[in-house]
Order: structure tokens, then sequence, then C-alpha cells
């Protein structure tokens, strides 16, 4: 042994043993150093926008010696990154995270025990905080039936409309209840002023790849990917009907929708020069279009989503965020008494509709009177109202960590289903509906064959 | 040499080895053995991983997604070497005819997509390609009176996507075929044209020939770059894989398996299949290289 050391060090070189040395010693010091452990909490946030909102009650907290929050706004696919990975490993992340709804899914792929975020179910039942929140609120952020997550918003969905125009033709939108009146109602704004053969405008913004507009239109009538225990549902009857008549609006001469995106200057384009009447609009949107489309200011309105029979549901749901505290953080409790002040706090419940226009899921804050206020964006209408009196009657809907995929299959399915419709020149909606059915069938089958692949969720079907 | 010295002289060796040896048995060997055990695992990190043994592979075979995903690949790699390759190549015999002025400045204009990177290559042409308000649309529009709403990135995600790396590479493998010509003998070039030989003869025989190390190069940089697409369809289709997963590229399907869906033993199984065809598609090259240069 002591040959061996003795060839070893008599064979160096002076550099190489200087530089082995300094390798051995950096070794030591990197394991031998301790991790220094973080002052106060961290918590991880998306939204800048949140930053804004949540400063002043950090402000506060920090000026009555609670814990220090150290807020880090991180961008979507950053965060699902560093999440991910921390659940993977089971390494420290942050004390709070702050995710969306597909981001949240993700996190419930594995075996109850392993999903990453702490189990909220029992807190929330002996503080009597359920009770408080929207019910509907709380499906996309719970997996069998246990809840890691607090909603931070309800986004209930109500029609946009173009009321310069609508109101300029002399049409009168109050005798519109369900999506037959709309068409039948709207169907007078589509001219052909030019005369090229096509209407200069439509009454809808949509289109078949619009997965996430369908599936809130899908959710509306009571369809959807999963029914309420979480089982796949994509090839039932509900379904079938909604993508054939929603496919009947984008194809054919008599088409009454458009592609018109969000979020692109195309789009926006497009949106000012009123190429389309309407458009689903959840209330996080509302902020969207004050943003980018400040010319559209006063010529807006919103009214109830029509409903898909008389008497049936003016509403959907959109997009969701929820604050779960990852099972790493070292301090659940004082990361629990933070989510509680952050999201039960009528301050920020105030702020989150004034500065970007959401509905806050705690109830007993629905009578503020800002609610009631006029918003001149949407010509002088108390919009905060409608969205309120719908918030209550969203839809429900699943955490499932197949829900991106199934939305990607039914988006396939309904690109399908539009080109047959235009291949075959067959328009209407009920001559749809079988092929619907085959093409929902198919997806169902694609995301069955992941979903059974999945041997920690097997028996969870 | 005594024994002493080249006893040091071979650790000496190791040792100036050691650090290369390290990083890529920590970086390269372990995570290659690491991937090739989660292809046989389900997986949700490392505290629950079961061993399902083939069953990654059987799904892959069955699945008309992955099947999907290969075919666009292939048919993205056939554009780009029987397509992008041969526009290059007669790009770089047109700037290597000589007398030609302003022999620099065309190849600078030709390379300078390459400048600009893909990602922003991938926004500009998802603008250009857009409905009603993109460019080409436009200018169609303008020229011909076609229809405005001419869905491009819905309809023709492929043959957007070709033409978009037609427009990035051709200049960049132009480069390297001029390169090549730049190094044909002209002493045989201009014997063969004593001998009668035609242009085409003469490119086929005397041309095609010299340049073949250099183009045999350039195929397989083609095929190995075709068939880990992912960045320009990611860009263009919105993070998706387009209507209808017209755009789902093999290396698409692996990034949604894996860090979508969190399927890490599915995506590694797609990863092995990947890495076995580039490995196949490279033994293909090398012999047909090795059969001509024998002939």
């Amino acid at each position: 042994m002591r040959t061996a050391l003795e060839t070893l060090i008599r064979s160096l070189s002076p550099g190489a043993a200087i530089i082995i040395a300094f390798a051995i010693v950096s070794a030591v010091a990197l394991v031998a150093w301790p991790i220094p452990s973080r002052p106060g909490l961290e918590m991880w946030i998306f939204s800048p926008e949140h930053r804004l909102l949540y400063a002043p009650a950090l402000d506060d907290r920090r000026d009555h010696d609670e814990p220090n929050v150290n807020l880090r706004v991180i961008g979507i696919p950053a965060l699902k990154r560093r999440m991910m990975s921390g659940f993977f490993a089971g390494l420290q992340t942050a004390d709070l995270i702050e995710v969306e709804r597909q981001m949240a899914g993700q996190a419930f792929t594995g075996p109850l025990e392993s999903v990453g975020f702490v189990d909220l179910t029992d807190r929330l039942a002996s503080e009597g905080l359920l009770d408080q929140i929207n019910t509907p609120s709380f499906g996309p952020w719970s997996s069998r039936d246990r809840i890691f997550g607090l909603p931070h918003d309800v986004h209930p969905v109500l029609l946009a409309y173009r009321a310069d125009i609508v109101e300029a033709a002399g049409i009168d939108l109050s005798t519109v209840k369900t999506w037959a009146d709309f068409r039948r109602v709207m169907r007078p704004l589509m001219v052909d002023h030019d005369k090229d053969g096509k209407p200069d405008r439509y009454l809808l913004g949509l289109w078949e790849t619009d997965g996430d507009r369908f599936e809130t239109l899908l959710l509306q009538a009571g369809g959807g990917f999963f029914d309420a225990d979480e089982r796949l549902a994509m090839d039932t009857e509900t379904n079938a009907r909604v993508l054939a008549e929603l496919i009947s609006w984008c194809v054919g001469p008599d088409r009454i929708a458009a592609d018109v995106p969000d979020f692109t200057a195309a789009g926006n384009k497009l949106k000012i020069d009123g190429y389309a009447i309407a458009y689903i609009m959840p209330d996080w949107m509302c902020n969207i279009w004050r943003l980018q489309l400040p010319q559209l200011a006063g010529k807006v309105k919103v009214m109830p989503l029509p409903a898909w029979e008389p008497g049936g549901r003016r509403t959907s749901v959109w997009g969701g965020t929820m604050v779960g505290i990852p099972k790493t953080s070292q301090r659940v409790d004082e990361a629990w008494e933070l989510a509680k002040d952050l999201y039960f706090s009528d301050v920020i419940a105030r702020e989150l509709y004034t500065r970007n226009d959401i509905v806050t899921p705690i109830k007993t804050y629905w009578d503020d009177p800002m609610f009631d206020q006029p918003d001149e964006y949407f010509g002088g209408q108390a919009k905060g109202r409608l969205y309120v009196e719908q918030a209550p009657l969203i839809p429900a809907r699943t955490s499932s960590p197949y829900a991106k995929l199934a939305l990607d299959r039914f988006r396939d399915a309904a690109v399908a289903v539009a080109e047959w419709a235009r291949k075959n020149g067959t328009f209407d909606a009920s001559a749809l509906v079988p092929r619907c059915r085959d093409e929902l069938a198919r997806a169902e089958t694609a995301v069955r064959r992941q979903m059974e692949r999945n041997v920690f969720l097997e028996g969870a079907e | 040499m005594s024994g002493r010295a080249r006893e040091q002289g071979s650790f000496a060796a190791y040792m100036l080895a050691a650090p290369f040896l390290g990083v890529f048995l920590l970086f390269v060997v372990v995570p290659l053995a690491r991937a090739g055990v989660l292809a046989l695992m389900q997986t949700y990190g490392p505290q629950d991983s079961r061993f399902v043994m083939l069953r990654n592979f059987t799904s892959l075979v069955q699945d008309p997604l992955f099947w999907r995903a290969v075919g666009n690949t292939l048919v993205f790699t056939a554009a780009s070497v029987f397509i992008q390759l041969p526009l290059a190549l007669g790009l770089a015999m047109l700037l290597n005819r000589p007398g030609l002025r302003g022999r620099g400045a065309y190849r600078l204009i030709f390379f300078s997509p390459q400048l600009m990177g893909l990602v922003f290559v991938a926004m500009l042409a998802s603008i250009i390609f857009e409905k009603r308000s993109g460019l080409l649309n436009q200018a169609l529009h303008a020229a011909f009176g076609t229809s405005l709403d001419f869905p491009w990135l819905q309809t023709f995600v492929m043959p957007t996507l070709i033409i978009t790396t037609l427009w990035m590479y051709v200049g960049f493998n132009m480069v390297y075929f001029l390169a090549a010509l730049q190094n044909v003998d002209q002493t045989l070039v201009e014997a063969a044209s004593i001998d009668g030989a035609g242009p085409w003869a003469r490119f086929v025989n005397v041309t095609l020939p010299a340049i073949r190390p250099v183009a045999s190069f350039v195929v397989l940089l083609s095929i190995i770059g075709s068939v880990q697409l992912f960045e320009l369809p990611y860009v263009m289709l919105n993070a998706t894989a387009g209507p209808a997963n017209r755009g789902l590229t093999i290396v698409m399907y692996l990034y949604q398996s894996g860090f979508e869906t969190g399927d890490l033993g599915y995506a590694s199984a797609i990863g092995w299949v990947l890495a076995l065809m580039l490995v196949g598609f490279a033994a293909i090259q090398l012999r047909l290289a090795r059969s001509e240069a024998k002939a």
C-alpha cells in the first residue's frame, strides 16, 4: 500500500501535485461547507401581477416581525421544471408555489402519497375554510378526493361582444338565451359589403384548432373529458353533439365562426377590425383585452354565455391557479398561515378584481360593492357583478394528469371532423354527430392507452 | 527508458486523460446507462419507479402517435436530403462559376439566415405563414387574388417546415459544397472538356467524385439534424404538434412524453429508438461511402 502511494507521489510533477491538492481541498470544502438555512419563507409565483398584488401584505408582515417572505417570479416553463424536478428528486423547492391548472395536473401523476404537495383537506375542514370557498373551484386541485391547493380564482366565462357594432345594427341581445338564438339574432351582422362572396365579419371568434375554447363550451354543456370520478369519458353523446355543433359553426358556406387567435398581433388586429363580433371571455381575459386592445375601450360589453338548451347553464370555466405547499418545505405550518393570509385577505381579493379583473373564490367577498362599479372599458357595465353572478354556477372540473393529453387528442378529433366535413360537403350538425362519435372514440382509445400504461394509477379509474 | 520512467510516463498519461475521462464518464456514460435502465421502468421520480421490462417498447410499437412522429420525421429528413442538399449544391456551383463578381457578397447573403438562430427564424416564419395577416398570404392575395385564409400552418405543416429550413440551411450547406468545389482539380475538368465531355458528363464523372467525401459528410449531418428536429415546429406551432399532429416529430414526442405527460421511462424508450435510428443511418451512409470509394 505504502509502495503504491510512494509511487503515486513520486510520479507526479509539481504542477500535477498542485492541481490534485487543490481538487482535494476544494472537494472537501464543498462537502463540509454547511448549507445555510434559508431565512424566512420562499414563495414561487409565475405572474408578475401577483407580485404587485401581494407586495402590501408582505410589507405588512415585515412590519409585524413575521417571517420574511422571499417572493420569486419565475416563468411558467422554468417554474414547472424546477417544481417537477424537485418533486421527482425529493429536494427542497419553495415553501409555497403558485401553479396553473395544467402544471398542477402533472404533479398528480404518481401514487397519492407521492404527490409533491401537502394534503390540505384536513386543515381546510378543521378550520372551517371549505365552506368559505366556491366548491367547484377546488376541482382542479383535488386528486382522489384529497385537496392539494387553495384556489386563487374562479374564472367564470361570459360572452364578450362588440357592442358598438351590435347596437348600431339595432340588435337586442336580451332576447338571446341559447346558442340557437345567438345564431338567429346575430346573423344579419354577417354582411358582404365588398361583394367578394364572403361575409366581412363573423359572429364568433372560434376555430376547430381552439382546444381551450372548445373544452370551455363542452364543460358548459355538461360534457368534458373526465367524469366526476376522474374516469375517462370522451366518447359521450353530449361531447359528440357539442363537437358537431361547434364544427358546424366553423365549416361550410354558412359558417358563423372565424379564426381569431388570442395573444397575437394578428389576432388583435382582427379583433380591432371587428372581424368577429363575439368572443368566449373568462374574467382573466378582460384585463388582457384592456391592456392589449385599448382601442376597444367602451366598444365591448359582456353577457352570460348563451345556453345549449333553454334554461341551461349560462357560464363555463377556463384556466385556474392555486397555491400549494411542497412536502419538502421545512416550515409547512408557517407556509399554511402565509397562504391563508394571502388567499383569504379581503384587501387582496379586492385588488385581484380591481387590478386584474379576476373574481375571488372566497364567497363572502362577493357582496363587495366594487363588483357593482361601472366599468368604462366594458361600456359602463357592472361587469364584475355579471361575473360574480355566474361564479357559483361554473361546471366542475377534475385534476387528471391526463387532462392535457385528452385536450390534445380532442383537438385532433375536432380537426379531423372539420376536414372530413369540408371534404364531403357535410355541414349540418346532426349529420356530423356520427363522425364525431368515431373521432371521439379514437381519441378516447389513444388517451386510455396512455393511462393504462401508468402502473401508479392502476385502480384509480 | 528505465522501468521507473516508463511507469511515470504511463501514469502521467492517465492523469492527463483523467479530466476528460471523468467528465465523459459522468455526463455521457452514466446518463446513457441510466437512460437504458429508465427505458425498462415506469417512473415518477426516483422514489417511485417500477420495472416494466419491455412494456415501454411494446407500447411504442403499438402507438400510432409514435409512428406518426416517425413518418413526419422521415418525410422531413427525405426533404432535407433530396431537396435541400441538391439546391445547396446547385447554388454552390452557380457561385463557383469563374469570373463571377461579388461572390463574397452572395455567399454572405445566402449564409445570413444562419446568423439569426433557429428560434428567431421560426418566429419570423410563423408570422410569414399566418392566416389573413401573414406576409405570404397577403402577397399571394395581391398577386393572384387567392384567399387570405389559406391555412399554411394548419393544413400544410410539413411543407411549411421544409420551406423554412430551406431558407435557413441551403446557404449553410452551400458553404461546404463551395469549399469542396473550389478544391476540385481543374486540370481534370479541362482534360474531360478536351475529351469532349459535356457539362453534365463533367459534373457526374469529375466534379461529383471529387466532392464525394464532403457530400457524404453533409448528407450525414443533414440526416442527423433532421432526425433531431424539435425547436422549429415547437416554436412555429406554439408548443404543440400542430393540428392532427402534422408537425409531430420523434424528438417532440419524446419531449411531450417525458416533460408534459411525465412519463420518463417511455421518453427514454423513444430516445433509444431514436439513437438506434441515427446509428442505422450513419452505418448505411458509411457503408455506401466505403463501397463507392472501393468502386
